[in-house]
């Protein structure tokens, strides 16, 4: 069993030159065992090259990076990225391999028995939401965009690594399908706990994904900690602008279940289709509020059974950010 | 191109090549119609088949010595230790085409004397380019992205070349070879002006006795030849990784 004092990965006074250009500067950050950490920042401020450098695709230039506290230098460069799952945006599937092969590829370099990598391909298939009957035979030109970037994720969790580094890996999906993939990764992070870096400009997946937040400019770490802390207290004006400047209020009601504000229900009777989950954002009730032109909402757990009440006061007062 | 279909070409080419070789020799009455004057209406100094059979393995050394030097050099070059000769190589690689086949032979026999021999290495010679320069358009045409997944995973780099470099590249190198085999099965037979045995002594014989009918006979079979090899090729093609990756 690894210790849970030493931090998964440990990146220290990281620096990463390319000529005289200085790509990560001196960065210093910690991620522990079952951590989510999502990187955030504009083009160019090195997020991509400090997660590629976790898996020594970039050597750095200076400092240290320690995985369960050996350092990455020490391991063979092609035997560490066996050990560490790693999906990008583009899916980089091989074209002239069916899916089961795209997914066993690293079982099959760790030499692992034909008949285990065959049952471990089936379970990632199952767990990923691909038909094994279906998909199993595909080839990814035949996938949509989706399922290849679901493809990828298996791949990238086939060998059961601790560690997965994620890049961008939902950047290309339209909106729906981004979604549905983040609620599906928070699902399996929840059953997996897996340590997870993952790269992404887009503030919403971050607040949305991470246990932890670090904003990255210029090479350097701005500010780093938990969604709602970012949210109460965003660093500068730059991460107050990555946060969406005005839209913040509405950022930080979608951290915020409706659980937390609802009120018993006291014989009280509402229109059905003015009605919320308890698990539904506070963004989500107060755009049904405006969209129906009301004040109050009634709120249904997931089977349907009417739990609770929702006043607009109680949905904007900001007590417990 | 479906695999029935370019089974069924390879096929057909193959019997009339084979019809070809068997039945001009008994064909005297038929170019006597067309030449009735000349000595003789048939080549018969070498039977067709063993010309062809010459022929052949000429064309099939020079390609598989091109092939494996072509290859192995667009492999080479493209490795991390190897890239400061990518430009030199895809330099010549592109200049080499432009020179006319007649004029490579022409230019060995000074260096390489008469025979069999010089005209392999002069077909080699020629035969490497559009080798090396299909092997290069298809191991740089590799999408970037499969390449870092490849990294990212941890293959080491001899299993990137084995399990995705060549598979992924592997029609284009073949268009290549194809390329080559089939400008070398009509190079090979001017190698017939320098001392080689091929289906060029026909022509040549043709050429300088006025004598039509060996010309037509030589010509026949090198076309023939060069069809059944195409088709060959295709059929080989059928058979890629590259081929089928689902888009049927």
């Amino acid at each position: 069993m690894q210790n849970h004092d030493t931090p998964t990965i440990a990146l220290d006074g990281v620096t990463k030159r390319f000529g005289d250009e200085c790509a990560v500067d001196d960065i210093t950050l910690a991620v522990n065992h079952g951590e989510l950490c999502v990187l955030v920042g504009t083009s160019g401020c090195g997020k991509s090259t400090t997660l590629r450098m976790i898996n020594r695709l970039i050597e750095h230039s200076d400092g240290q990076i320690r995985i369960e506290g050996q350092q990455i230098r020490s391991f063979d460069p092609d035997q560490l990225r066996r050990r560490i799952g790693y999906a990008i945006q583009s899916t980089g599937l091989f074209p002239h391999w069916s899916v089961s092969r795209n997914i066993g590829l690293v079982p099959r370099l760790l030499k692992w028995p034909p008949d285990r990598i065959a049952a471990r391909v089936s379970e990632l298939m199952a767990m990923l939401d691909l038909d094994p009957e279906t998909f199993s035979d595909k080839y990814p030109a035949q996938l949509s965009g989706g399922q290849a970037q679901r493809v990828g994720v298996a791949r990238a969790l086939a060998a059961d690594p601790d560690v997965l580094l994620m890049d961008e890996p939902f950047g290309a999906l339209d909106p729906i399908t981004r979604e549905s993939l983040q609620d599906e990764l928070l699902h399996l992070q929840g059953q997996l706990k897996k340590t997870i870096v993952f790269v992404t400009h887009d503030m919403d997946e971050a607040l949305k994904l991470a246990d932890r937040i670090v904003v990255m400019r210029a090479g350097h770490i701005v500010q780093q900690g938990k969604p709602a802390d970012l949210l109460a207290r965003p660093a500068d004006s730059f991460v107050e602008s990555l946060l969406g400047g005005r839209d913040l209020g509405l950022k930080h009601a979608s951290l915020v279940p409706v659980a937390m504000r609802m009120s018993a229900l006291n014989g009280e009777c509402l229109p059905d289709d003015e009605s919320v989950l308890d698990t539904d954002s506070l963004r989500d009730a107060l755009s049904v509020m405006l969209w129906r032109d009301t004040f109050r909402l009634l709120v249904r757990d997931v089977n349907g059974n009417p739990i609770g009440i929702l006043h607009w006061r109680d949905a904007i007062r900001g007590d417990d950010a | 191109m479906s695999v029935r279909r370019s089974n069924m070409r390879l096929i057909l080419w193959g019997l009339m090549l084979t019809a070809a070789v068997l039945v001009i020799p008994h064909l005297d009455v038929l170019f006597r119609l067309w030449l009735p004057d000349a000595r003789e209406v048939i080549y018969r100094r070498d039977s067709f088949v063993s010309l062809l059979g010459n022929h052949l393995a000429i064309v099939t050394a020079a390609g598989l010595i091109a092939t494996l030097l072509g290859v192995g050099a667009g492999i080479a070059v493209t490795r991390h230790w190897g890239k400061d000769f990518l430009p030199l190589v895809a330099q010549l690689a592109s200049i080499g085409q432009t020179f006319p086949p007649v004029a490579v032979l022409a230019l060995s026999v000074p260096a390489l004397g008469f025979g069999t021999l010089p005209t392999i290495i002069a077909l080699v010679l020629y035969g490497l380019l559009p080798i090396v320069r299909n092997t290069l358009a298809g191991l740089q045409g590799i999408d970037d992205d499969v390449m870092e997944a490849a990294r990212g995973m941890g293959m080491s780099s001899l299993q990137r070349l084995w399990q995705v470099e060549l598979p992924l590249s592997s029609d284009i190198i073949l268009a290549g070879i194809r390329t080559s085999v089939t400008i070398n099965i009509a190079t090979a037979a001017i190698g017939s002006t320098i001392g080689a045995k091929t289906l060029g002594d026909p022509l040549i014989a043709g050429i300088v006795n006025g004598n039509g009918a060996y010309v037509i006979q030589g010509a026949i079979v090198i076309a023939l030849l060069a069809l059944c090899v195409d088709s060959l090729f295709e059929r080989i093609g059928c058979a890629l990784p590259s081929y089928d990756q689902g888009r049927i």
